[in-house]
């Protein structure tokens, strides 16, 4: 930390945008302007569209501090409101990343209409409350010079439609293309994936092909002659509009399921008896009660039944899943209920998000940000230890890690001679895994924390843990 | 297939820049009216090439 003494933070994923930059004060997400921004900042703060955005939920809440603190060398600084789990679009599912681009399309034009524009156009201008989207990037406002086309149209290409193009086209997985790529997949990149007969899938010919073959084209031609160019030649507002339509039909149409997966019916199939079942639900919901937690993580989430349990008791769950299929069937499910305090993430625990962008920290790293008072591991350790053959201690260190001191984690031993635990020994060499056994998983537990309840499920081949972290 | 892997340059455009190929191909994506403001962006381009050809060549 730089500077220490004022307690500011600089948030090192805000830097892009030289004008505004966030940063941390106190517990405080606050955003520091330059004159021009605060000009800009000031003219939406006084329009009916900064107000609608924010009474619909689609604008995160902002107001200015006013008199503006002296401490801090900005113009004018913002206070918004805390976004409780800051997440990347890499970890989002199909239909997450659709509505964030849906999201998007709908505050430009919102914007266009009544004067506005977005300086940019990308997918991290979108957090989420729960399973509903908001725009955060307050910033990202200007006033519309008429005439212009959207700044923002190639950001939106390489970070949202891009990807979901990829998805619903070819049926590849987005999320590795945009965790590789801070910026995106570009338009180059792309028109070699659609090539051949792929060419004419739709929104390809135009927003890939013509959409490269311009970039390509104009490499050397500045943005500001051709922003005259256009003004000149009769680009309008209207067209501005007719083009943010033509997205929004385009993305609407691109509705795709990721297939069904293995896990998606897990429900159903696992070797769960309904009083086991009933069992495990009531240990959960007396160790959350007994937590308190603020913030809850599910790990291995699949369908959401526990991470629903812990959202009675917590303000904020964050479900993790590997497997994007069901974490996108869960989100639909969560969206469609309007739940905003359960928000579901893909991802695989044993590779989770690495910081990423300038210096590994613009992105942070799922572990630096995924601390919870209450952490759930239910029916998952057999998966790493015997799936993934991390050493068992290894996966109770990680375990207690995501765990804040003093916070619960409630942990499922699945025994190896449960029935699902010996599918995946069977698929092993015989004797690779002589620790794990229930004795050395209660040993290795009491070294990391309290064993304050234990319960033996009725089938006698599973048993449930709550462990309150050392401190 | 103008310019795929000899203008890798267009690939690393700046955060806030909005590219100038990005920029017309909207126009196109807007329907008829864009299409003809395309098409007189280029049209123009194509007079004023043609009036300063002469001076150019000197
Ligand atoms: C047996 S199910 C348990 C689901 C739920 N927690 C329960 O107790 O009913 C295991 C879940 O963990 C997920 N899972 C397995 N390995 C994982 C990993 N490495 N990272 C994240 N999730 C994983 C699976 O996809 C599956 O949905």
């Amino acid at each position: 930390m730089t500077v220490p003494d004022t307690g500011v933070r600089v948030e090192p994923g805000s830097f892009r945008d030289p004008g505004n930059r966030v940063f941390h004060r106190a517990g405080e997400v606050l955003r520091g302007l330059d004159e021009r921004s605060a000009r800009d900042w000031r003219a939406l703060s006084a329009s009916d569209l900064f107000r609608d955005l924010t009474a619909a939920g689609h604008l995160v809440g902002t107001e200015e501090l006013v008199p503006t603190p002296v401490d801090v060398p900005w113009a004018a600084v913002l206070r918004h409101d805390r976004i409780p789990f800051v997440s990347h679009p890499y970890e989002w599912s199909y239909a997450m990343l659709r509505d964030a681009a849906l999201l998007h399309l709908d505050v430009l034009r919102a914007a266009l209409e009544a004067g506005f524009t977005t300086k940019d156009g990308s997918a991290y201008n979108v957090q989420w409350r729960g399973a509903r989207p908001v725009f955060i990037d307050v910033g990202s406002f200007e006033a519309l010079r008429d005439g212009e086309p959207w700044a923002g149209y190639r950001q939106f290409c390489q970070t949202l439609l891009y990807p979901l193009l990829i998805q619903a086209h070819l049926g590849l997985d987005f999320q590795p293309f945009l965790r590789a790529r801070i910026d995106g997949v570009e338009p180059d990149q792309m028109r070699r994936l659609f090539a051949g007969t792929r060419r004419w899938r739709a929104g390809v010919p135009t927003h890939v092909h013509l959409h490269g073959a311009m970039q390509a084209r104009h490499a050397d031609a500045s943005s500001s002659d051709v922003r005259a160019q256009l003004r000149a030649a009769g680009f309008s507002r209207e067209l501005a509009l007719a083009t943010v339509r033509g997205l929004t039909r385009l993305v609407r149409r691109l509705d795709h399921r990721p297939g069904d997966s293995h896990w998606t019916d897990y429900q159903r199939t696992c070797a769960y008896s309904v009083p086991d079942r009933q069992a495990k639900e009531d240990f959960v919901d007396r160790a959350a009660a007994a937590t308190a937690p603020h913030s809850a993580l599910d790990l291995g989430a699949n369908d959401g039944r526990y991470a629903r349990i812990a959202a009675r008791h917590a303000a904020y769950v964050v479900a993790v899943e590997q497997d994007p299929g069901v974490v996108d069937v869960l989100y639909r499910a969560l969206r469609d209920e309007g739940e905003g305090r359960i928000l579901p993430l893909v991802m695989d625990l044993a590779d989770p998000s690495p910081g990423g962008g300038w210096r590994g920290v613009e992105r942070a790293a799922f572990v630096d940000r995924a601390r919870a008072d209450l952490v759930l591991a239910l029916a998952l350790v057999h998966h790493l230890a015997i799936g993934r053959n991390v050493p068992l201690p290894d996966v109770l260190d990680q375990l207690a890690a995501l765990t804040e001191p003093g916070g619960s984690l409630v942990v499922e031993f699945v025994h190896p001679d449960d029935p699902m635990a010996r599918r995946l020994l069977a698929n092993k060499p015989d004797g690779l895994f002589p620790d794990y056994r229930w004795d050395a998983f209660e040993a290795l537990l009491a070294r990391r924390g309290r064993v304050v309840a234990r319960a033996e499920l009725p089938s006698g081949t599973r048993t449930l843990y709550q462990v309150v972290m050392g401190g | 297939m103008t310019g795929e892997g000899r203008k890798a340059a267009v690939t690393h455009l700046a955060y806030l820049d909005a590219g100038s190929g990005s920029l017309i191909v909207q126009a196109v994506v807007g329907g008829v009216a864009g299409v003809a403001v395309a098409a007189k962006l280029y049209w123009r381009r194509l007079v004023t090439r043609f009036r300063r050809q002469p001076t150019d060549q000197g």
